[in-house]
């Protein structure tokens, strides 16, 4: 179903602390993923696709990427006289309970004017650190149908690297959420993916109402509290929907777009994952190019061996040179006859000729933004 | 509205009828080109990058998809508040309304929208060329010689000559004599079919050309022949730059492969002069564990498992395990099924070739050099199995499995 009667809230610095080395000149949800995106992209495409015409994002530090990358929120059709895109940085007024928020319970009261303002009936709240194609028109359709306060989006499996803060749900079968937990040990459970539909109204009341009682966590405080008292159902993904805990599961599923089944679900034309473009020519492959199993961006020119990797826009990977299982993002060189296996590169760096950058399959190298390899 | 220096006119009402089947249902500037391009981003990007911004697109045939394409004019930067880019069909007006009669004719029934931008200059483009030039260049030597139409000439080989429109000029450039297609060519220089013309002489001209019954009304026919009989001053503007008519389907697929060309190194995306395209929204190219990939432009969104060679593969192309590419342009949304050959050939968007057909044939086994040309198959088709295109030929309805064309 889809709908402009709900206005997007999306947190871009969600776990950043998860991936330090990535994050430290970007937000997550300005993360590189998958050759030519950014983790945002997935987010707001997912809102866009099933109506949502106003998004605001949440910005707390190291938003400039973000800000670069979305612009006017063009590529995802939010550059809109009504409504559209906003970025809400912090806004520190120096009065108290202002400032550089902590929780999302405090970044959503520091938005509260936004909020007020807004004319949709519900809002959508989202993190930027999943990597989904989800219908959220139909996650809203149940909503509607159960006349729920709140609808949870959450899948079955192992809990993520930092599940002592993942809400672990127990569904009935009638799909209303009826425990809500935090686990000290990391198993498989339904667990929140931290999407959640709510009136808006309902929502401005719940948050005033919490910061004048001193509470910091919506999940913790208000949700996990409050299941006989609102009626909080959840909606089950099935399909892919993964989420970005660690260095390794940014590699390894980095990796999984390798696999076309995955693909598929991801990159479906019904709902295209949106992203900004860059005017790149296709790929070049030049004689001796040796290139299998590989997720390839527009602007590469190969003429060395890839293989098993991903390479974002504008690598180029020169005579002699061989990339083997790693992640190589926009514009990074590999010159002459240099090696690179089992590796992170990020943005522009470079590794020189007959150099060597290599990990393991454990331990998986990494070469910072605009570093060379020498 | 406040005055501009240059308005440009770009000519895209052409069907391209040279083009056969790839011209069916589109107008020839919408043509696909490079793996992401369209013809008409070549002019348009130039314009741009030129600081040309104020454009009017004369459509006329099966104009829906470039129309389509053109939107508002963003992928090019040129959705402006004064300006912009323009569509401008043919239309009724009170008394009546015309189709576009000639080149001529399809500026002079615009006469109005040009002076709304009351331009100094007017810049005369068509959509069937790909080159990079810098407008502004020329426009600055036009002011410099006090022209009143400068036109943009390129050095051919002589014995091609007589394929182009050749001006003759003296030393200085200046154009004396203009000959279209002539048998004994006195000059190598062609012309380009890119005019700056000083808006107020041309409108004089229009008007004029407009009121003669007799005219085709026709830049190269008509209003050129009239203003050099009349002694206006006529200037060449010299390019030698890279260059290349696609008003055939052997110079089309000739331009494509010239991106593969090494020596010629044609970078459509270097930062000081980029060709802008409206491009989809696809995940990259993914190339399999049993593809060979050689000597190739990928596009986003192919899947690549077979064999590739000397080629390019637009948008959304699928090439399946055990098929051979070589020599060939495969347009957006094409599938090449198991086994299938495709070699010298040009393949329009969402064709199904079927499993082990084979479409196009290497010049080495075509006994007749006059036999021999490229293999066009056109959008839509459905190739089935284990059929046989032969070269030259151009495809479009369905072929059986099995059948020999």
């Amino acid at each position: 179903m889809r709908t402009n009667n709900i206005l997007g809230i999306v947190f871009a610095n969600v776990n950043d602390n998860l991936l330090p080395n990535l994050t430290k000149k970007r937000s997550m949800a300005s993360v590189p993923f998958a050759g030519r995106y950014r983790l945002v992209d997935f987010t707001l495409s997912n809102l866009t696709n099933a109506g949502i015409s106003q998004v605001g994002i949440i910005t707390k530090e190291n938003y400039q990427s973000l800000m670069d990358h979305i612009g006017s929120g063009r590529e995802w059709d939010l550059d809109r006289k009504s409504g559209g895109l906003f970025i809400l940085p912090p806004f520190v007024s120096g009065g108290i309970g202002d400032g550089v928020y902590k929780t999302h319970l405090e970044a959503l009261k520091s938005i509260i004017n936004f909020l007020k303002r807004a004319k949709q009936d519900y809002v959508a709240i989202c993190d930027s650190d999943l990597v989904a194609n989800l219908d959220i028109g139909e996650m809203f359709r149940q909503h509607i149908e159960d006349e729920a306060d709140f609808t949870i989006a959450y899948k079955y499996g192992k809990l993520p690297k930092n599940h002592e803060r993942t809400m672990v749900v127990s569904v009935s079968d009638n799909r209303r959420i009826e425990k809500i937990e935090y686990v000290k040990e990391r198993t498989n459970a339904d667990y929140s993916l931290d999407i959640l539909l709510t009136r808006r109204l309902f929502l401005i009341d719940l948050i005033e109402k919490a910061v004048a009682e001193g509470k910091n966590s919506l999940s913790r405080d208000i949700l996990a509290l409050s299941l006989d008292k609102y009626k909080v159902m959840g909606y089950k993904i099935e399909g892919f929907a993964e989420v970005i805990d660690t260095p390794k599961t940014y590699y390894d599923l980095n990796m999984k777009m390798l696999d076309s089944k995955v693909r598929k679900q991801l990159f479906s034309c019904e709902r295209p994952i949106y992203t900004k473009t860059h005017d790149s020519m296709p790929a070049k492959y030049c004689i001796g190019s040796n290139v299998t199993n590989s997720l390839i961006a527009d602007g590469c020119v190969i003429e060395g061996t890839v293989k098993n990797s991903i390479l974002f826009r504008n690598v180029t990977v020169k005579k002699g040179a061989v990339v083997e299982n790693s992640i190589i993002m926009q514009n990074a060189d590999i010159e002459e006859n240099a090696k690179v296996s089992y590796a992170v590169m990020d943005k522009v760096s470079t590794v020189a000729k007959h150099c060597v950058l290599e990990g393991t399959k454990q331990k998986i190298a990494l070469l910072e933004k605009g570093e060379t390899q020498k | 509205m406040k005055k501009n220096e240059c308005v440009a006119m770009l000519l895209a009402g052409g069907q391209g009828s040279r083009l056969g089947v790839l011209t069916q249902k589109i107008a020839k500037p919408a043509v696909a080109y490079g793996g992401k391009y369209r013809i008409i981003d070549f002019p348009l990007s130039n314009c741009v990058n030129s600081g040309i911004d104020i454009v009017g697109i004369l459509t006329q045939y099966q104009p829906l998809e470039l129309n389509d394409y053109i939107g508002s004019g963003k992928p090019w930067d040129l959705d402006r508040l004064n300006g912009g880019v323009h569509i401008l069909p043919p239309y009724q007006k009170s008394k009546g309304g015309d189709w576009y009669k000639g080149t001529a004719n399809a500026i002079y029934q615009n006469i109005h929208f040009i002076e709304k931008y009351d331009p100094e200059y007017v810049l005369v483009l068509s959509g069937d060329h790909i080159y990079k030039m810098d407008y502004s260049k020329m426009i600055k030597a036009h002011k410099k010689t006090g022209a009143d139409c400068t036109i943009a000439v390129m050095e051919v080989p002589f014995e091609e000559a007589s394929r182009f429109g050749i001006m003759n000029t003296k030393d200085d450039g200046t154009i004396y004599e203009f000959e279209e297609k002539p048998e004994n060519p006195k000059s190598n220089l062609a012309s380009m079919g890119i005019y700056v013309f000083s808006w107020r002489k041309m409108r004089d001209y229009l008007i004029a050309d407009e009121k003669n019954k007799e005219s085709h009304n026709d830049f190269g026919k008509d209003i050129i022949p009239a203003m050099l009989s009349c002694g206006e001053k006529m200037m060449s503007y010299r390019f030698d730059g890279y260059w290349k008519d696609v008003g055939t389907v052997e110079s089309l697929w000739d331009a494509n492969l010239d991106l593969l060309n090494p020596k010629l190194d044609l970078k459509l995306d270097s930062a000081d002069w980029k060709i802008y395209s409206r491009t989809g929204w696809l995940p990259p190219q993914y190339i399999s564990p049993t593809a060979q990939v050689e000597n190739s432009l990928i596009s986003d969104g192919c899947e690549v498992k077979g064999k590739l060679d000397y080629s390019i593969l637009f948008e959304n192309v699928t090439i399946e395990e055990g098929a051979t590419v070589e020599y060939s342009l495969i347009m957006p949304g094409t599938v090449v099924k198991k086994g299938a050959h495709v070699q010298y050939a040009i393949v329009a968007e969402n064709v199904k070739v079927g499993e082990n057909a084979v479409i196009g044939q290497n010049p080495q086994e075509v006994q007749n050099r006059d036999d021999w040309g490229i293999a066009v198959v056109g959008d839509s088709v459905k190739i089935g199995k284990n059929a046989v295109i032969k070269a030259k030929s151009m495809i479009s309805k369905n072929v059986k499995e099995g059948d020999v064309q």
